[in-house]
């Protein structure tokens, strides 16, 4: 069983989640800056939600990107353990509300 | 009379429990419900005297973010089992909301490590992504516990948790990687790395798949249950019992934490325990301390530095244990 093109997943995956960390830290940071230099506004408190969202999303959007890629590669075992993880994430946010 | 109250407030006049730490979520009107070290409990502004999250205690919260982290780091686990203790015993965090930040540091140094180390083939995509199956069920179940079993039953499970992590990190104290015969058949979850240090090639076939996923299911459970990455159960196991050498089961181990704690985090978040103004302080803090991790640890005293942080973790048990009696 030969592997195909793993390193272009892997390079999709890592840079997926550069972006993701490096966004929700700076939005981390302007908002704790800006609550802390006295400012607790909406924008402060939009941008630090906003942070965590993406802190949050990163992950995921890595599931998701890897399902694409192997559904590309028409690597069905691949796609459906994939989407499982993916379920479990939705179970999450079902579970989060309850 | 509905607008949200910013996030960590200090109780200043409260029956329960005045100058504690506390989150505040509203509920309806202005009813809000404040999370605190003694449990929940309503309460309308009125009775509440509320001081915002001061610049004292956000430094403090990153300063054991980048101590956490850098620990982490040199250690080769993650930051979270010395974070939530620190913000649970020093801090007075109730263990959900401690937990619930700790999984937020946990998903950021998941994040901005394999960030780096992806494209060098160390991270066995097909095997993590299969362990995740068990990892993400574990997390699931693990959070939805968490919300429904005691603070205290929480704790104790800390204290133990806590002396195995110690154990585990006394008893793989001189532990090295293994050159694997490069030519191996790696099968179709095993993989192959080019290691620097030896110049060689290192491949390895995947043994005994049902227990890593039994260990992965474990780690999730754990994981979400107590806010640490929950690598100091999956690492030892794979690297033991299933053929594959410890810094690809390392670099595995740390992608999949990242999806494993987004599971709990979000089920956190959803329950007002996850609150992104503490979350940023710490978050901050174990980036800046991985970071510096990596530029100072060289392997100088690692050893030294197991020993005393599994005296330190045997400590935090027994104090675990005891805030639990109360």
């Amino acid at each position: 069983m030969n592997r195909p093109s793993p390193a272009r997943l892997e390079v999709m995956i890592g840079e997926v989640l550069r972006f993701g960390t490096m966004a929700s830290s700076a939005l981390f940071a302007i908002g704790l800056v800006m609550v802390l230099a006295g400012y607790q506004s909406r924008l402060a408190q939009a941008l630090l939600q906003a942070a965590l969202i993406i802190l949050l999303a990163t992950p995921a959007t890595r599931v998701i990107v890897s399902i694409i890629e192997y559904f590309r590669e028409r690597d069905w075992m691949f796609v459906v353990l994939t989407l499982v993880v993916l379920a479990a994430l939705a179970g999450s946010v079902v579970a989060s509300h309850l | 009379m509905a607008t949200a109250p910013p996030a960590l407030y200090r109780l200043e006049s409260l029956r329960l429990a005045p100058n504690s730490p506390a989150a505040l979520v509203p509920v309806s009107g202005w009813r809000v419900r404040a999370i605190t070290p003694h449990g929940r409990s309503d309460c309308a502004h009125f009775f509440c005297t509320l001081v915002p999250l001061n610049p004292t205690l956000a430094l403090t919260i990153f300063g054991a973010g980048a101590v956490a982290g850098a620990l982490g780091v040199a250690l080769g686990l993650g930051g979270g089992i010395f974070l939530v203790p620190f913000l649970t015993l020093a801090l007075g965090f109730p263990l959900k909301s401690a937990a619930a930040i700790s999984l937020s540091t946990v998903i950021a140094t998941s994040s901005s490590v394999s960030a780096r180390r992806a494209g060098n083939q160390l991270i066995n995509l097909r095997f993590g992504m299969t362990l995740e199956v068990a990892t993400t069920a574990g997390s699931l179940l693990g959070g939805i516990t968490a919300q429904l079993v005691a603070e205290s039953t929480l704790e104790r499970l800390f204290g133990v948790v806590a002396v195995a992590v110690a154990f585990v990190m006394l008893g793989r104290i001189n532990r090295r990687n293994v050159m694997v015969d490069p030519t191996v058949d790696t099968g179709r979850l095993g993989g192959r790395f080019h290691e620097a240090e030896s110049g060689g090639v290192v491949a390895y076939r995947i043994k005994r798949l049902p227990l890593a996923l039994f260990a992965s299911f474990i780690a999730g459970n754990v994981s979400s249950l107590l806010g640490i990455g929950g690598g100091i159960i999956k690492v030892p196991v794979l690297n033991a019992w299933c053929g594959m050498p410890l810094r690809a089961a390392a670099a595995t181990s740390a992608l999949m934490i990242g999806v494993t704690a987004t599971g709990g985090a979000i089920i956190y978040y959803g329950h007002g325990d996850l609150r992104p103004l503490l979350a940023a302080p710490a978050v901050l803090g174990v980036q800046a301390g991985s970071w510096a991790g990596t530029h100072i640890a060289e392997n100088a005293s690692v050893k030294w530095l197991k020993l005393l942080m599994s005296a330190l973790l045997l400590v935090v048990s027994v104090l675990m244990f005891v805030r639990s009696l109360r």
